[in-house]
């Protein structure tokens, strides 16, 4: 993804996007939003309100059935398969499902983020253990993932995701299965990829502990349709662009 | 560029993870060659006795009077204005008899009773060697039989029509063995590698999600086609060529292999077999992967 230097340039936007699932499901309606290089962005709401089918419209896991989404500038509906395979590259996803292959080691799951890019043998081992550090997983790392627990699953989902060092994390649900614990361990990793890194972060989640005190801004979904939440005022886009 | 790495490793992933198959596959593609390259052998070397033989062809007009002196030139000019011919050649009684008698050796006592005007003068015609086509030479022999005391003429074309015949039901046994090949392999191939491509589904949908090219993900599955091709085609000329030495060191000697002086392909047909073997194996595994992997 190009790093774009003017401010005003959104990283992603949405105009108008409504997503309605066959025959008559409205998941996402009319949400217009946009998300810049470097912030933080917290999507809360409750069960079935959209969440996860936003953050599978901007990864283009779904198409919108209006509207238009944009990721780097580029609209999704226009690029071609191949531009799709480069940008997915670029683009980290901890699925709320996992999307783990169980009959694999953790670092055969997590490397294989880093495969798809050709990374070296030396880099792809290196990097997955500095993952596997920062959340408290180095003692599984040649364990199957299907013996693991939900919130060790959980985790290893996230540092694939986070592999990449992604310029773009959308993260659904990523403490879900965790403890107090475990949870600051996620958090962590997201401060660590914003700051090291200049990771944007889409955060999907109902945990209202990892937004309760944040700086960042936190926008809620309700019936598919996308407002500020409703105890914290809009944040200015200003405060992340230091 | 860890490219090539990757691509070998994964190919290698994949021929482990469904080797029962493979290995399945693998005689397969070696059978078919095989049987294939076996006809095939088979054909080309009748191919090359048959032009051979053709090589030798003559005909022999049996007379029934000596041709004199002075009349041959005139026979000469006319057999000649007929058709291209390499050389001719008057054979009188004695002379006849004399062949005979060198060729009996030993037992040329028995022709002690028979006088040595037994035997009929003869002309013997070698024709040009373009002359070989089998309906050219029928017609030759038809107008040598108009020839002044013609009584018979010896062509051996019945022979020769004969082997024709054999020749031509060995291309067709060349022909469905070949379809037989190019069906078993493209199929075979693309059976085996919809397992592949089965065995990894999960892994295939989640490379995408992950952003894996479609180099990535298609190339181990073109190469394990093409190995199979090429594997499969070397182990089945290998074995025909073991097979023909067998044959060679058992038949050899003066009889009917040495009629044919059989010999192996030659190095340029090997290639051209082998190359086309992995061309079909390439081509099946190419189809399983437009069919069966949506990227
Ligand atoms: N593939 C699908 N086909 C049809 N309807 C779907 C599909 N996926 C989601 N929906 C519907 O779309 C709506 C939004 O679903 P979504 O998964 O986006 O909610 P969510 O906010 O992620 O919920 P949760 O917090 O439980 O994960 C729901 O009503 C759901 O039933
Ligand atoms: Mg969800």
């Amino acid at each position: 993804m190009p790093k774009d230097a003017s401010t005003d340039k959104p990283l992603v936007e949405l105009v108008n996007v409504t997503k309605i699932y066959p025959p008559d499901v409205v998941a996402v309606e009319d949400v217009s939003l946009r998300i810049y290089k470097g912030e933080i962005l917290f999507l809360t709401g409750m069960s079935g309100a959209g969440k996860t089918t936003l953050i599978k419209l901007i990864c283009r896991l779904e198409t919108p059935t209006s509207g238009v989404i944009e990721v780097a500038g580029r609209d999704l509906s226009r690029i071609s398969t191949a531009g799709i395979q480069r940008m997915r590259q670029k683009i980290g996803v901890a699925y709320q499902e996992f999307r783990l292959l169980d009959k694999q080691t953790v670092l055969q799951n997590i490397a294989m983020a880093m495969e798809v890019t050709y990374a070296s043998t030396k880099d792809i081992q290196a990097r997955v253990e500095e993952l596997l550090a920062l959340l408290n997983l180095s003692d599984k790392r040649d364990k199957l993932v299907g013996e693991l627990s939900r919130g060790e699953q959980q985790r290893v989902a996230l540092a694939r995701a986070a592999a990449n060092g992604p310029s773009l994390l959308l993260a659904d649900e990523p403490t879900g299965n965790l403890d107090a614990a475990a949870t600051e361990l996620v958090v962590n990793l997201f401060r660590h990829l914003n700051e090291k890194n200049g990771s944007t972060i889409i955060v999907a989640t109902h945990d209202e502990s990892i937004y309760a005190e944040t700086q960042h801004r936190v926008m809620a979904l309700c019936n598919g349709k996308l407002s500020a939440h409703p105890n914290r005022a809009p944040r200015q886009i200003e405060l992340f662009e230091a | 560029m860890h490219f090539l790495a990757y691509i070998l490793r994964q190919t290698g992933k994949n021929l482990r993870q469904t080797w029962g198959t493979q290995v399945m596959t693998l005689l397969t593609v070696t059978l078919s060659v095989l049987l294939f390259a076996f006809f095939f052998l088979i054909y080309t070397n009748m191919l090359r006795a048959s032009t051979r033989l053709g090589n030798d062809v003559r005909l022999i007009v049996y007379l029934d009077q000596e041709v004199t002196a002075p009349m041959r030139p005139v026979l000469e000019k006319k057999i000649r204005g007929f058709a291209p011919v390499e050389k001719i050649v008057f054979v009188s009684r004695t002379e006849a008899f004399a062949r005979l008698s060198a060729q009996l050796g030993k037992e040329k006592d028995i022709l002690n009773d028979m006088g040595p005007d037994f035997l009929p003068p003869s002309i013997e015609v070698y024709p040009l060697k373009k002359l070989d086509d089998l309906t050219k030479i029928n017609q030759f022999s038809d107008f040598l039989l108009t020839l002044p005391h013609a009584a018979k003429v010896q062509s051996g074309s019945d022979w020769l029509r004969r082997f024709g015949y054999f020749t031509n039901l060995l291309r067709a046994v060349v022909l469905l063995s070949g379809s037989l090949l190019i069906i078993s392999m493209t199929f075979i191939v693309s059976y085996t590698l919809r397992l592949t491509v089965l065995s990894r589904q999960g892994e295939l949908e989640i490379l995408r999600l992950l952003g894996a090219t479609s180099a990535y993900i298609r190339l181990p599955l073109l190469l394990e086609g093409m190995l199979q091709g090429f594997l499969g085609s070397s182990c089945g000329l290998a074995a025909l060529y073991i097979l023909y030495q067998w044959i060679a060191r058992h038949f050899s000697g003066p009889g009917f292999l040495n009629l044919f002086d059989f010999a192996f392909f030659p190095p340029e047909l090997t290639t051209a077999i082998l190359l086309t073997s992995v061309l079909l194996c390439t081509g099946g595994s190419l189809f399983s992967i437009r069919r069966f992997i949506r990227v």
